[in-house]
């Protein structure tokens, strides 16, 4: 795994817990249920991994900075 | 439907053209900033996206991050849901004014004193006995980088870590002490070889906008 790589999965922990778990609550349709962020995380997780195992096994180009 | 991307005061400096449809929806002296609704399935991007645009408000105004993907029908909505709220989020604004959220997780460093050797061990349960207090003293390193960045920030918010980290907090830190808030990390980092301390941000204050 590469340290880019490395580094965006361990930012985007970060910006999932935020995004997702934190922030102001106003009423109103909320995109994603509280008891989602937990798959939502999962999922996540489990797309930069298999991203970094294909950039690994040179599956894919290096992506740029859209993650 | 529109989307809302944080609270702020009102008026503040002109709205960043990033986000070519930003627009804000006054009340009482703040204002919610939104944009039409993206029809887009959440993914990393359209994170990404959301934090860019919250981040970019950020960098000349300080502001309530609203959770994401909050949506509501039209701006008289928006509106109708900030009624009789403005004095509440008027104080939340307050608590996070000037200051901006640092992320630390804790983990054990990959190549650190690893369980005891289980044939060098007497019985079962004391190799159990052993992998539990070698667990319990890494807990407890990771807890002591506490004491000393609470020391710098405003404020912090220990969470519950998720395995494999062993501590998980945010600081609340003046936009001016970032810098020496990344420095002890860096020095906290150093005298714990068998920590990785991960360090984010900043980030707006999401964790300090909690409610």
């Amino acid at each position: 795994m590469s340290t880019t790589i490395a580094e965006r999965e361990v930012a985007l922990v970060d910006l999932v817990d935020r995004l997702l778990g934190g922030g102001v609550v106003v009423a109103g349709d909320i995109t994603l249920a509280v008891a989602d962020v937990d798959l939502v995380y999962v999922q996540l997780r489990a797309l930069i991994s298999s991203v970094a195992t294909a950039q690994d096994k040179g599956l894919l180009p290096r992506m740029g900075d859209a993650l | 439907m529109i989307e809302l991307y944080a609270i702020t005061d009102n008026p503040g400096p002109p709205l960043p053209e990033l986000a070519p449809e930003l627009r804000l929806v006054p009340f009482d002296g703040l204002a919610a900033v939104c944009t039409p609704a993206s029809k887009a399935e959440v993914s990393p991007q359209t994170l990404w996206h959301h934090e860019e645009v919250v981040e970019a408000l950020m960098a000349d105004r300080d502001l309530l991050p609203v959770r994401y993907g909050t949506r509501l029908d039209d701006e008289a909505e928006v509106a109708r849901a900030m009624e009789g709220r403005s004095e509440e989020l008027a104080a939340a604004l307050d608590r996070v004014r000037g200051a901006v959220e640092l992320s630390v997780r804790v983990m054990a460093a990959a190549a650190t004193p690893s369980p005891p050797d289980p044939v060098a061990t007497t019985s079962g349960a004391e190799y159990l006995r052993l992998r539990a207090q070698a667990e319990a003293s890494r807990e407890d390193a990771a807890g002591a980088l506490h004491e000393p960045l609470a020391a710098l920030a405003r404020e912090s918010a220990q969470g519950r870590p998720r395995p494999p980290e062993l501590f998980r907090a945010a600081y609340l830190v003046e936009r001016g002490a970032v810098d020496s808030f990344v420095a002890e990390v860096g020095r906290l980092q150093g005298e714990s070889p068998g920590l990785a301390v991960l360090c984010t941000g900043p980030w707006p204050p999401y964790s300090f906008a909690d409610r």
